[in-house]
């Protein structure tokens, strides 16, 4: 759904038929109206796209390779400082490097701050080559300290690989098992929401007692029995589309309730029963009057439903029965820090995902309450 | 009003009409109780004529009109229809596809501006969609008509571009009006269409019909529950209680002496025009028979205050009291029942 540019005036103009000059006001438009004044939405829905836009461009905004590791284990985050010890001001920002010392006790590393070194962070620097997309060739980062220098913004792991890339390349597959498996209920719910709908009787009945069926089974177990359905050995692929599939196969229930809804709402609207009068076919007033008149309910349990989506990986993944290391997302993020150690001692190995987790799912929510009210532009 | 020529060809008759709902098994075994929405009405309406149908809500006028629009498939009877070639057709019993070439003769005017009209649409699909479908124009030919359609309901052919929601409920009645319209019909149900309307614009769109009647020759089916506006524009009025033609006469007539009890309680409704005239009001006390449990006899019985014995027993027929005068009644011309010949002169 593409969406027109803003007008600068803030206040909605009034819709009266005066003028011929005056400017045509789509129902689009004016659902994008409702949805600015939702200030919060809006903000959510930056965040989710500037969040969006980092998947894509992983390689670009994570200062190294997921699989890099670097000298230094279990390293806190760096501080990222303007003044120096001295209390000089840098244009230039820097991080301090690490000094290691091990705790004679427990063995675990204890790292303090080594004023002798800084590494100058610039942006746009050239780190370790990867592949845009998969394809292109390149090794400008967004951010990075110069060669023979570290820098790891949320620390480093049991491995020094540094948790900021991991979190980035996570949201990859944690975002978008959302995205997809939405769109799969999208599909699924409409089609079978609208058969139910439009043609009613035993199918309608037979459809909503399945539905009901599907929702009466606890999530989580019914989740657990289908991915550990899932063979251990294949292929990290494959295994995140069976995730997919198995969280899709829930979630289209909510979205095939609202078409339903919906469709039954409508048919019995005027405009359809004109439409029925003056011979428009089925098809067609399935396509011109009923389908368009629905999508922005159907857009709004959508959205709804991508933070339950995310949460059911994650939850899958820290329980074990979802996706498995090598492969990284949020879910296996946390449960590699299932360690009373970790949980003690090295706090940003968790805190990160869940940071991440409870941001996108609230923006999420956000960002749907927003659509939810501008759903109905001519509801007053 | 003129009453209409003797030599009228008759457009449309309804004969036996019945739309009944419910009625079947349900998944769980029950059967669920037939209610009777129309139930067993003839009447004939006659070309360039204003043929009204009114009673209260829930009477079945709206499921009436839209069976012999056939928005809804009736259950039974027929709606025998004269289409300009000659001959005749039962628009009751034709199958979907049979149906199509007359669909364009009979359209409809909804009650509700606001639903009446696709939120997503400008009014360009709006009143084009039927030419577009029904093959009438096509392109360029559509952007002509709706514009020259828009300017006969008194709107600019500029605001073809526009989306409903820019305008007032008097400007989106007169959109659902050119969209009727467009297919040149020859019959229009008004389910009515003036009702959600303020007083004024009641007015404005009542000549609107007035006007494309007399232009295009159309025949209505007017559809109220406004005696007022029945009484300005019918010709003919047939009254309806729970399902069935109750009293069916000639509009000055029926306003002069009304021949069934419940016409003359409807007419007491009407607020006089002169609050000091007085007038025994005639109130209805209880509520309109349950069309899925209707009582026995008269289904009118229970309300009436001219109720006998032979009432509650025995079910009254439609009958011809004089040429053109239908009434369903044991008692009718016995009885001595007000109209309201004051409305006339004074209301409108």
């Amino acid at each position: 759904m593409t969406v027109e540019a803003a007008p600068t005036t803030a206040t909605a103009p009034s819709a009266v038929a005066d003028g011929v000059t005056a400017r045509i006001i789509s129902p689009r438009r004016l659902m994008w109206w409702k949805f600015r004044k939702h200030k919060l939405a809006v903000a959510s829905a930056i965040f989710l796209i500037l969040a969006y836009l980092a998947t894509i461009f992983a390689g670009f905004v994570a200062p190294y390779d997921p699989a890099t590791r670097s000298r230094n284990l279990y390293a806190p985050p760096q501080g990222i400082h303007f003044f120096d010890e001295i209390g000089q001001f840098h244009l230039q920002p820097f991080v301090y490097g690490w000094k290691m010392t091990r705790d004679l006790e427990t063995l675990s590393p204890v790292y303090t701050v080594n004023p002798e070194e800084k590494f100058p962070v610039g942006l746009f620097v050239r780190g370790e080559p990867y592949k845009l997309f998969g394809v292109i060739d390149a090794d400008v980062r967004l951010f990075g300290v110069a060669e023979g220098g570290y820098f790891h913004l949320a620390g480093t792991d049991h491995f020094g690989r540094d948790m900021f890339t991991r979190l980035v390349y996570g949201a990859q597959i944690s975002l978008s098992v959302g995205i997809i498996s939405v769109l799969v209920s999208l599909v699924l719910g409409l089609v079978i929401g609208g058969i139910s709908g439009l043609y009613g009787g035993w199918i309608d009945n037979f459809i909503q007692r399945v539905i009901e069926a599907i929702i009466a089974i606890p999530t989580i177990p019914l989740w657990l029995g289908l991915a550990a359905a899932v063979p251990r050995d294949w292929p990290p692929l494959y295994q995140y589309f069976a995730i997919l599939v198995v969280l899709s196969l829930i979630s289209w229930t909510s979205t095939a309730r609202v078409a339903r809804g919906r469709f039954l709402a409508l048919r019995e609207q005027d405009f359809v029963t004109a439409a029925r009068v003056y011979g428009a076919s089925r098809t067609r007033i399935i396509a011109k009057h009923l389908v368009p008149n629905l999508m922005s309910y159907v857009i709004v349990t959508l959205t709804l439903a991508i933070p339950g989506i995310i949460i059911g990986e994650t939850a899958l993944s820290f329980l074990g029965v979802g996706l498995k290391a090598p492969t990284v997302s949020w879910g296996v993020l946390l449960q590699e820090s299932q360690k009373v150690q970790i949980i003690q001692f090295y706090p940003w190995l968790w805190i990160g995902p869940a940071v991440c987790v409870v941001s996108v799912v609230l923006a999420f929510n956000f960002v749907g309450d927003g659509a939810r009210d501008a759903a109905d532009p001519f509801s007053r | 009003m003129s009453s209409i020529s003797v030599q009228a060809e008759p457009i449309l008759s309804v004969r036996d009409l019945k739309k009944h709902f419910g009625g079947k098994k349900t998944w769980s075994g029950a059967v669920s109780k037939t209610i009777r929405a129309v139930d067993g009405v003839t009447f004939t309406i006659y070309e360039g004529e204003t043929f009204g149908l009114v009673g209260e809500s829930g009477c079945g006028k709206t499921t009436l009109g839209r069976c012999i629009a056939r928005a809804l498939d009736p259950t039974g009877g027929e709606v025998v229809y004269a289409p300009k070639e000659g001959g005749a057709v039962d628009l009751a019993s034709l199958k979907p596809r049979d149906l199509r070439p007359y669909r364009q003769d009979v359209q409809m005017i909804f009650q509700d501006p606001i639903s009446s009209l696709n939120p997503r649409m400008t009014l360009l699909d709006i009143i084009g969609e039927p030419m577009v479908v029904n093959g009438l124009a096509r392109g360029e030919e559509v952007k002509h008509r709706v514009g020259d359609l828009l300017e006969r309901v008194g709107l600019r052919a500029e605001y073809m571009v526009r989306y409903p929601h820019a305008f007032s409920g008097g400007q989106r009645q007169r959109i659902g009006i050119a969209r009727a319209l467009a297919l040149n019909p020859r019959v229009i149900v008004c389910d009515e269409p003036v009702s959600a309307l303020d007083v004024s614009v009641q007015a404005q769109i009542l000549n609107l019909l007035q006007d494309l009647q007399a232009e295009k020759n159309l025949t209505y089916l007017f559809i109220a529950h406004d005696l007022g506006v029945v009484e300005y524009l019918c010709d003919r009025v047939a009254v309806m209680y729970v399902g069935q033609v109750v009293e069916l006469a000639e509009t000055s007539d029926l306003f002069a002496r009304p021949l069934h009890p419940y016409t003359e309680a409807l007419m007491s409704a009407v607020p006089p025009a002169n609050p000091r005239a007085a007038r025994a009001p005639r109130l209805l006390e209880g509520d309109l028979a349950n069309a899925a449990n209707l009582p026995p006899g008269c289904h009118f019985h229970p309300r009436c205050g001219y109720c006998v014995e032979r009432c509650r027993t025995e079910e009254p027929e439609l009958r011809e009291y004089s040429p053109g005068r239908f009434v369903r009644c044991h008692r009718a011309g016995e009885l001595k029942l007000d109209g309201v010949a004051e409305l006339a002169e004074a209301d409108l």
